[in-house]
């Protein structure tokens, strides 16, 4: 590692809408060192770091690599920069073959007079993954034919064959196995000998520890600080990342109250066929119970079963009356409430006004004479009283819900929900992606809520709201209940880290 | 703080302009009815009103069966069988008049409807094929069929039929249609779901609504709708030929898009979509047939319309990828 | 792993003879049936090399067309193409004595003319592109009409050498390898699967999405031409219909894409859209030498769409589908 700078971020913004996801973000990377990027979920590292590699166009301010500013339209004109990315979905496209998915953009090098020469191509992309010492993968092969952990061993090789000067590796660990894993940090060991740079995006936080040199801390898009791994503990980081809120009424308060043992809901034996096995457990009245886990160990699929949303679903979801909750207008027509961790697509109708999707689920109770008709100002009456209770920041309920910022669309999830005074809510990644201010807004309600005698179930990746806001929570892995933890003012992460991994 | 208010100022412009877009859309179709009609009435010297009996009886079935696509297209589905649909139908109404009361036809031909209009919804919805190439796929059968039994000669209808070819009972008919059409629409439930599905569909589902179920029972709606009609087309036309109902598809189409409907269905639809597209439609087609241009002229003027109209109420921001 | 590897292997060496397999079974299968129904007017060498011929107009249209449907995209003016192409090629042909290179550069260019329109209305007007297209074929039909002067344009018989062999199987073969070529030999191919794969990760590796939205259309077009060509050489006339009657030209051409879409995964689609759309039109073949009515053909032709694409299409739970 060298003190060399090779990227220098200089007052970069980005916003969505009136969403500020980058505001003002200045800081250096250096020759041949592991960056990390860290911060909670909306932090804002990921929109950083997908303007730097073309994927988003920048608002203002610029990056400067190697003395020469950038500014990349997608990521091929990147790549050409000397900047790449593994991204933290599936990068490669099926249909392709290995090799095209590899030289994608880059084919010219084997076109002459318009003829693409396939052989050579695929030569050379075997060549490749032979230096990488993943001979089992084909070059002529269909990209189809490899499973998530090859086709991203794919990504390593596309992203990184033609030595770029800076890649950047966006939560890709936690999809990885361990043996996947071993494999990246190889590879990001190799780059960085070779005087290369690495911005380094992972949630966990003893990885980055191990594996970076310098840490770079965002929150809410804001710049916190810049610091040397070998300085830093897990809790110093932490304290960076959460900032402020650590103190205050953000999460409850309360600890040793006895939870009621009237059990609403009970879930017995529940299967998803390939994300949840055989899981069983109570909910009790006026309970928090948490779900923890990877965010691939099944436990956003426990949601969905709940609410009668998953397909091919085994076992019995039951309420405390016998009924048996199979579908979602069966769940909702027994108050049971669900938020997705899919906002946008399943939480709410985005091309909808905020009135249309508050009254959704309780149209049924509004309707009035033997015809159940609806009058416009019932409905305008309802998602008012509803929207404003929870103060929703808008201009009006005929306002689409796309017009609104993060925190904003979910509250109007919530009050979608509250309006229609369910009794058992099902919240997965309530706050993903929201400001602190609302969280502390939405970490309120669920307290008010479960003092009012409601059902909460919190599923979250984020382990400290869990731990400050569950009188329970379910350790999930690999699809199955791997452990429980009460609620308890001394308990700390890595209580909950090792039975997920 | 300042710095908020101006936020909330500027948001508040931008709202008010995009409300201004909105209203201009939603006049848009009002506005060029109107301008149009009294355009041709200049033109024709008065012509139009004085055959407005003739130019609204085209004007019936079309703005019947246009509700029923109306729905269909407001959960995002399109539908390319009504004509054919609107063929077979009139040619069972016909039959049954020939020996049975009027009111065992006109079920007939509405029952005959839904059942196309199920089988449109079986394969859309359980076999999960898009809705424009199944319904493209039974248009095309049911003009076989069509076709196949009209071969020797058009099958007519009982002769009493002509007796109730008024005005009156087909202004009526149309009237009580569009008006319960409208009840459910707008003050029901059903109007929400429909937006609902249209603007997006999963997050419809999570909502509570049976989406599946509902797009089934609306293609079967849309085929009773314009089994419906039908009835109104046999009164009109007596018999039915190889080429019964042809286009009636088309016309839909270019007539609810006339009436600033966005091809995409979702949160902007408007029930007056189907009313102002048909009559713009109809209005449009018989003032250019009165003024004597050709068919080709007719049709090219069409296409063009369409586009330019498609283009204006597109709802873009919904669709994602555009296909 | 190792394990696995070789069952991969094995799966891949096998891919494309599968296919094939599955092809020549239907092939096989379709003769068989009619042979056995009706031996005396079906099947014989000749008969079978006759549906053959017939079925390469639809075939050279439908490679091309394959380019728009791997996109995810269709076109409904398919049929006011091949009309507007043949008439305005037989016109310039004829009327302007420009002999067989204006009728067959006629055809093409215009087709890959009507192509371009498609692309860049789809593209600019930012519409679904079967609401374009049907708004366009509109305008097609009645431009076609004009220049026929409403009337039925007619060949010339001593221009029709690609209504016959081996006319008519040169141009058709020519056209196959051009789209095999294009498909498998060139950038225009692989980014044609990318953009159909995902098109926002495809737009994220620089891919012009757009423009290669538009060139999918212009070859669509442009085989379009040639089924234009093949089509009023095998008819030697063509009547410029209007009131979107050409939709029924769209059929065929469709249904072998779906044989091609479905064959994709066996790496063979090309050639499955040939070997389909002889199957279908050995079926078609089969039905009338049953003495089914012609009235009856739209209907076996609607429902074998329907039924091949409900074969072709994989239920996905929990899809969007509109």
């Amino acid at each position: 590692m060298s003190n060399e700078v090779r990227l220098q971020v200089k007052n970069v913004c980005k916003s969505f809408g009136i969403t500020k996801a980058v505001q003002n973000v200045s800081f250096n990377i250096n020759k041949g060192e592991v960056h990390a990027l860290i911060g909670e979920n909306g932090s804002g590292k990921s929109t950083l770091t997908n303007m730097l590699t073309g994927i988003y166009p920048i608002d203002s301010g610029i990056f400067i690599l190697d003395g020469k500013e950038i500014h990349p339209k997608n990521q091929i004109e990147a790549n050409n920069e000397g900047v790449s990315i593994i991204v933290q979905e599936l990068g490669t496209l099926s249909g392709l073959t290995v090799a095209e998915n590899i030289f994608l953009g880059h084919e010219d090098r084997f076109v002459k007079a318009g003829i693409k020469n396939t052989n050579a191509m695929n030569k050379e992309a075997d060549a490749l993954l032979k230096k990488y010492g993943f001979e089992r993968i084909k070059a002529a092969h269909m990209i189809d034919e490899y499973n998530f952990e090859d086709r991203k061993l794919v990504e390593i090789v596309k992203a990184t064959y033609f030595s770029p000067k800076i890649v950047v590796i966006d939560e890709t660990t936690t999809a990885l196995s361990q043996e996947g894993r071993e494999e990246l940090y190889k590879h990001m060991e190799r780059i960085r000998n070779e005087g290369n740079s690495i911005i380094f995006i992972s949630h966990d936080l003893p990885e980055i520890l191990d594996k970076s040199d310098t840490i770079t801390v965002l929150r809410d898009g804001v710049y916190i600080d810049t610091v040397k791994s070998k300085d830093m503990t897990e809790d110093d980081l932490k304290k960076l990342m959460v900032g402020r809120e650590m103190t205050g009424k953000y999460y409850r308060a309360d600890y040793g109250e006895k939870v009621s043992d009237e059990v609403v809901l009970s879930v017995k034996n529940v299967t998803v066929p390939g994300l949840i096995y055989d899981v069983s457990f109570d909910l009790h009245k006026g309970e928090i119970l948490g779900f923890g886990g990877l965010s691939e160990s099944g436990m956003h699929e426990v949601g969905k079963a709940i609410f009668g949303a998953s397909f091919d679903r085994e076992g019995s979801v039951t309420l405390a009356d016998g009924t048996q909750i199979n579908d979602i207008p069966t769940a909702i027509k027994n108050e049971i409430a669900y938020t997705s961790k899919d906002r946008d697509n399943e939480s709410i109708v985005i091309n909808q006004s905020i009135g249309d999707n508050i009254c959704l689920p309780s149209l049924g109770k509004l309707g009035s004479g033997p015809l159940k008709l609806l009058s416009d100002k019932k409905l305008r009456a309802f998602s008012d009283k509803y929207a404003k209770e929870i103060s929703v920041k808008m201009v009006n309920t005929d306002q689409f819900v796309s017009e609104l910022s993060g925190g904003n669309k979910q509250k109007v999830v919530l009050a979608r929900w509250i309006g229609r005074d369910s009794d058992i809510i099902v919240l997965d990644s309530p706050t993903r992606g929201i400001d602190i201010k609302v969280k502390q807004d939405i970490y309120q309600l669920m307290d008010q809520m479960r003092k009012d005698g409601k059902s909460i179930i919190m599923i979250s990746e984020e382990l400290m709201e869990l731990i400050g806001m569950c009188d329970r929570i379910l350790i999930m892995k690999d699809g199955k209940i791997s452990g429980q933890l009460d609620r308890n003012p001394d308990m700390d992460e890595n209580s909950l880290i090792s039975m997920m991994v | 703080m300042a710095n908020e208010n101006a936020n909330a100022v500027s948001k508040e412009k931008e709202l008010n302009k995009f409300s201004k877009m909105a209203m201009l859309r939603r006049l848009l179709p009002v506005v060029g009815l109107v301008a149009i009609f009294i355009l041709f009435n200049v033109l024709t010297g008065g012509r139009m009103i004085s055959n407005m009996n003739l130019v609204l009886s085209q004007v019936y079935v079309t703005m019947i069966a246009s509700m029923g696509v109306f729905f269909v297209m407001t959960m995002g589905g399109l539908d390319f069988s009504q004509g054919s649909i609107l063929g077979i139908s009139s040619i069972v109404v016909c039959v049954l008049t020939q020996s049975f009361p009027l009111p065992v036809a006109i079920l007939g031909g509405i029952v005959t409807g839904a059942a196309i209009g199920a089988i449109n919804g079986f394969f859309y919805v359980n076999r999960k094929i898009k809705s424009f190439i199944v319904t493209i796929c039974t248009m095309f059968l049911l003009r076989g069929v069509i076709k196949y039994l009209t071969t020797d000669a058009p099958i007519a209808g009982s002769a009493t039929l002509i007796n109730y070819d008024t005005t009156m009972m087909k202004l009526l008919c149309t009237v009580i249609v569009l008006v319960i059409g409208f009840i459910v629409f707008r003050y029901t439930k059903f109007g929400i779901y429909l937006k609902a599905i249209g603007a997006g569909e999963k997050a419809a589902k999570f909502a509570g609504i049976r989406t599946d179920r509902m797009k089934f029972l609306i293609y079967v709606l849309a085929g009773a709708i314009t089994g419906f009609a039908a009835f109104i087309n046999v009164v009109k036309v007596g018999s039915v030929t190889s080429s019964g109902g042809n286009q009636l598809e088309t016309q839909i189409l270019i007539a609810l898009v006339l009436g600033g409907m966005p091809i995409s269905g979702g949160a902007n639809v408007r029930f007056e979509n189907i009313i102002v597209g048909s009559m713009l439609f109809i209005v449009l087609q018989s003032g250019l047939t009165m003024m004597g241009i050709s068919t080709q002229m007719l049709q090219l003027i069409e296409g063009i319309v369409f586009l330019v109209f498609v283009a204006v109420f597109a709802d873009r921001k919904s669709l994602q990828v555009i296909k | 792993m190792s394990s696995s590897m070789k069952t991969t292997e094995k799966k891949k060496l096998s891919g494309k003879a599968k296919g094939y397999l599955i092809l020549i079974v239907l092939l096989v299968a379709s003769w068989v049936i009619f042979k056995i129904a009706t031996p005396g007017n079906f099947g014989s060498p000749k008969q079978m090399l006759q549906y053959f011929q017939a079925s390469l107009l639809a075939a050279t249209g439908a490679v091309g067309f394959y380019f728009v449907m791997v996109m995810g995209m269709f076109d409904f003016s398919i049929g006011a193409n091949i009309v507007l192409s043949s008439i305005l090629g037989c016109v310039l042909a004829t009327n302007f004595g420009l002999g067989y290179v204006g009728f067959v550069v006629g055809s093409i260019v215009c087709g890959a003319l009507v192509g371009l329109l498609n692309g860049a209305f789809y593209v600019k007007l930012r519409i679904p592109s079967m609401i374009v297209t049907t708004g366009l074929a509109l305008i097609y039909e009645a431009v076609a009409n004009y220049i026929a002067g409403g009337v039925e344009q007619t060949l010339p018989s001593d221009m029709r050498a690609f209504g016959s062999m081996p006319g008519n199987v040169i141009l058709a073969v020519i056209s196959f390898i051009v789209a095999y070529i294009f498909l498998n030999y060139t950038k225009v191919g692989t980014y044609t699967y990318a953009i159909g794969s995902n098109e926002f990760v495809a737009k994220n590796m620089g891919i012009n999405v757009n423009k290669y939205k538009v060139i999918a259309f212009l070859i669509s077009g442009a085989f379009f031409g040639v089924e234009a060509i093949l089509s009023i050489s095998y008819g030697s006339s063509m009547v410029a219909v209007t009131g979107m009657a050409s939709m029924s030209r769209n059929f065929i051409p469709t249904m072998g894409c779906f044989f091609g879409m479905a064959f994709r995964k066996y790496g063979i689609p090309i050639q499955a859209i040939i070997i389909g759309e002889f199957v279908i039109n050995i079926i078609f073949y089969g039905f009338i030498a049953l003495g089914a009515p012609t009235a009856i053909q739209d209907v076996i032709t609607g429902l074998a769409l329907l039924i091949i694409i409900t074969l072709t299409t994989r239920v996905d739970k929990g899809e969007i589908v509109k």
